[in-house]
């Protein structure tokens, strides 16, 4: 959505014919997808806060893997470590709910800057390695550890009067999300963007460039970490309690292969992909109920693997028949619709 | 203490197991196998569908797990490795990411998410040794290391064994022994399999076992047993394996319950794995960096 | 005038393993000079420029650029004081297009952080429309603009090989090291890049060490020669010279007849489908069929 409107951005500049066409096509897939927030009440307000918090996921990845080449298994520990922060922040020491998300975020950043700083010793599979034994570990310890997480039980993260409510609330979610889009926007638009993109292709040639691999590599780690932080504390006040099983080492994974479905540098592509695979547990369970005919395994159990199953077979399908992902597939679309760059 | 030590030696011998498969993935395809474990997944949950469900002997079960890894292996070959030959290698590894999650997925939904006990190998108490109960279960842990062992020695001294070994480094060893590389592919993700439903077989009587059991406890042990092996020796991934068991246990025993620091296993392995990265990437016994 | 020395090389020593691939190596280029270093394959000429650059690191010897001792620098930071260079296997990005790939080698003079960029801060927006009329300037230079906006993994080996060059200049270097410019192109277009090359060492005060094979063309344009032979220096002298030298000529045909590999993953790639080469830096070497 926020794609569209930065697209938007880019069209003014440009001042050709079917200038009008376009900005009213934009227009118009801008309001059809504000519909649910406007009619859809509490219910779609809760859901596009996930969608949105999962595309700040989303695209925190995808700042990691597509930007920088590199890739994390345990990113559900930078998430985490944002929430529990963010609780710990409302609840114990009553910051307020904007310093509270700013202390996820930097602690999102500072864990991932720390974890890149080793890992980025080792490369690439080892990375993936690394991360994913780190992700168990944080999942396992740090989450467990009862002062911080209340343990099992979790800690809660109320939020203020101003954003009780569920409509209220999803639009802080898609605010930060714009601005984590805008960011990644200007991000690849100048020269950092082009240094990373030296950097994922031939470390030797970029640093021929006077381009410093090695820090623009923990650049994405600290940037990956802090996106993360922030959906972090966002979903611990959308949730209003974290516990440690909400960041198993599952949904790690799927949020890796969410992103490459919707296509690795591709913002609206991601964003697509990762609001898709927020709702699919949300919808999913009415979706077969309403179904004509009930497959007989099915149960409250086999909903919680259901997206898991359905991320693999999209993202096999994705490496098969289309690369660059959901981005690809709509890419003559948005060509057309901002008349702008390749990318 | 003691039994922490025996604990560990058991448990590492089935990391081991799982190492050396994905070691045999890694110096064919260069490619780290995260599939590993549900191979061993599979091989569980189809033996106690046999043996529990259909109530059939339990040699039949043990057989009809470890066909249903070596199928898993010979189709992922098939439909995922083949086929993303020419991928970038971060690719690949996403890709048999997916076929850990789906696999867990197929499970979960044929046979749903409940815990499971899988009836002991052999029923008795067993001997005692060094304060742990040694159960006749381990013994025969024992026996099935060594005949494999030996097995696997005599393999890879054969030209076939030579050609797979050969295989990543160059593709002439393979012709010359006049094996396609195709039939080395299935070959090595077949074995790899085998191991890996061996390892799933042996580690599901011990306690209790659900959906992603293997991949979510085993598979970062062993990986990092192989890591430790220097991720290109089969025997050095087996001794890595039984390095981990020892630490991870010990590492249980001095921090978990000495201290009470919650995750004291998780944290063990990945000091380790840290260690030896940073401290000596090419492993303790491999040659290439 | 004496000029001074802008890169010294002092008993460069390269190990592979049990390899010597370069032995005790030493040798300095005057600012404003074109240097050619030449030898056969495998004499380490590549893994010369690496150590030159900070992508190896010797195990012994020294590098001075500009009067300062550069041994121990990154290769980033070597680049940043003003050493640039081309690669055999092409420095290009290939998902990037060819406008995009000058503007990358603008990176240090894009003259703001990575940071206020990615906020989007007001100056940034302004300097990036400057460095895009600069990259704009700098590929009608090189006779690109009809190729600007394609991606340069999509064009032919001549047109990436332009690319290359275009990108080590616009880095705005002070000592630009070419691997091979001529390879791939015919004699004719060789003799021209001879004449380009002298024109912009003498219009952007550039200094150019140079690995070539063709000898017509070192011979023509280089002010004095080093000849490597199995990572030892050969002899050095004036091209003339050179060309006459007994042990020059014994070490080309030896090595022809040796085919010792460059233990070095540098070796050229030339898609053997791809249009022959032009170097367009001519007048009329601007039309390419790819627009």
């Amino acid at each position: 959505m926020a794609t569209a409107t930065m697209t938007f951005a880019r069209v003014k500049v440009q001042r050709r014919f079917g200038l009008l066409l376009r900005v009213t096509i934009i227009v118009a897939l801008l309001a059809l997808a504000s519909l649910p927030l406007v009619l859809g009440g509490d219910v779609w307000a809760q859901r596009i806060s996930r969608a949105a918090i999962y595309a700040i996921i989303g695209l925190s990845i995808n700042t990691l893997t597509g930007h920088a080449g590199q890739i994390s298994l345990g990113h559900q520990a930078f998430v985490g470590i944002g929430a529990f922060t963010a609780a710990f922040a409302a609840t114990r020491i009553g910051l307020p709910l904007g310093f509270g998300l700013a202390a996820g975020a930097l602690a999102g950043m500072a864990t991932a800057a720390i974890v890149g700083m080793v890992a980025l010793r080792v490369t690439g599979l080892y990375l993936a390695l690394v991360t994913l034994a780190f992700g168990l570990t944080a999942e396992t310890t740090i989450f467990n550890w009862r002062e911080f997480t209340g343990g099992g039980a979790g800690a809660f993260a109320p939020r203020p009067e101003i954003l009780s409510g569920d409509r209220a609330f999803a639009l802080l979610c898609l605010g930060v999300l714009a601005l984590v889009l805008y960011a990644d926007w200007r991000l690849v638009s100048t020269k950092a963007g082009r240094a990373l993109a030296a950097v994922r292709n031939d470390e030797r040639i970029a640093s021929t460039l006077g381009i410093n691999t090695t820090g623009y590599k923990l650049a994405a780690f600290s940037l990956s970490g802090l996106a993360a932080g922030l959906a972090g504390g966002l979903f611990a006040h959308w949730n209003q309690i974290v516990q440690a099983m909400d960041f198993e080492f599952q949904v790690a994974l799927v949020w890796v292969l969410m992103t490459v479905v919707g296509g690795l540098r591709s913002r609206l592509g991601v964003v697509l992909a990762s609001a898709f695979f927020a709702l699919l547990p949300l919808t999913l369970p009415n979706f077969l109920a309403g179904l004509p005919w009930q497959p007989p395994f099915l149960n409250e159990a086999v909903y919680h693997v259901l997206p898991p199953f359905i991320v693999v077979v999209m993202l096999l399908v994705v490496l098969r028949f289309f690369p660059g992902g959901l981005g690809q597939l709509l890419r003559p679309a948005t060509r057309w619709l901002t008349k702008g760059g390749k990318r | 203490m003691g039994a922490f030590f025996a604990l560990g030696i058991f448990q590492g011998a089935v990391y081991g197991l799982l190492a050396v498969g994905i070691v045999l993935v890694y110096k064919a395809k260069r490619v780290f196998n995260f599939a590993q474990g549900e191979f061993g997944g599979v091989a569980a949950f189809a033996a106690f569908y046999l043996v529990v469900n259909l109530g059939l002997p339990y040699w039949v079960g043990i057989v009809g797990g470890l066909a249903a890894a070596v199928a898993m292996g010979l189709t992922v070959e098939r439909v995922i490795v083949r086929p993303l030959e020419s991928a970038s290698r971060t690719i690949m590894l996403v890709a048999l990411v997916g076929v850990a999650l789906f696999t867990i997925a197929i499970i979960v939904l044929l046979g749903q998410p409940i815990p499971r006990v899988m009836p002991p190998l052999m029923a008795g108490t067993g001997l005692n040794i060094l304060g742990a109960g040694i159960l006749p279960q381990q013994l025969i842990l024992l026996a099935v290391l060594a005949v494999l062992a030996a097995a696997m020695a005599w393999f890879f001294k054969t030209d076939l064994g030579l050609a797979v070994l050969a295989s990543s480094q160059d593709t002439r060893a393979a012709q010359v022994v006049g094996i396609s590389p195709v039939a080395i592919s299935r070959l090595v993700w077949g074995m790899a399999a085998l191991l890996g439903g061996i390892a799933g077989l042996l580690y599901a009587p011990v306690g209790i076992f659900t959906p992603g059991f293997m991949t979510l406890t085993m598979l970062v042990p062993a990986f990092a047993a192989a890591v430790l092996g220097g991720m290109t020796s089969l025997p050095g991934a087996f001794l890595g394996g039984i390095a981990i068991g020892v630490v991870q246990n010990l590492g249980i025993y001095l921090l978990g319950q000495q201290l009470k620091v919650p995750g004291a296993a998780e944290l063990g392995v990945f000091a380790l794995l840290m260690l030896v990265l940073l401290i000596r990437p090419q492993g303790l016994l491999g040659k290439e960096a | 005038m004496k000029r001074h020395q802008l890169l010294k090389v002092e008993g460069l020593s390269l190990r592979f393993g049990g390899l010597q691939v370069l032995n005790d190596l030493s040798l300095s280029v005057r600012e404003g000079q074109i240097v050619g270093l030449i030898g056969p394959n495998g004499a380490g000429k590549t893994s010369c420029f690496n150590c030159l650059t900070g992508i190896y690191q010797p195990q012994g010897g020294r590098v001075f650029f500009d009067g300062k001792d550069v041994s121990h620098l990154p290769t980033h930071r070597r680049a940043r004081r003003g050493i640039a260079r081309t690669w055999q296997n092409l420095g290009v990005i290939d998902s990037l297009t060819v406008t995009e790939n000058v503007m990358l080698a603008q990176y240090q003079r894009a003259g703001y952080s990575a940071m206020a960029g990615m906020l989007g801060l007001a100056g940034t927006w302004h300097r990036e429309r400057e460095l895009r009329r600069d990259a704009a300037e700098i590929v009608e230079y090189f006779g690109l603009e009809a190729v600007a906006d394609e991606r340069t993994g999509e064009l032919p080996y001549g047109v990436r090989k332009t690319c290359d060059m275009a990108m080590a200049l616009a880095t705005d270097p002070k000592l630009l090291m070419l691997d091979e410019p001529a390879s791939g192109l015919s004699p004719e277009e060789a003799l021209t890049l001879g004449a380009t090359l002298r024109e912009l060492r003498d219009r952007l005060r550039l200094t150019i060490l140079m690995i070539e094979h063709h000898v017509p063309l070192v011979a023509e344009v280089c002010d004095y020669v080093y000849v490597l032979n199995f990572g030892k220096l050969l002899t050095e002298g004036e091209p003339e010279a050179i060309q006459r030298h007994p042990e020059v000529i014994a070490a080309y045909l030896g090595g022809a007849a040796a085919e010792a590999d460059e233990p070095d993953d540098d070796t050229v790639t030339l898609p053997a489908a791809s249009e022959p080469p032009k170097w367009p830096l001519t007048a009329e070497g601007g039309s390419h069929g790819t627009a």
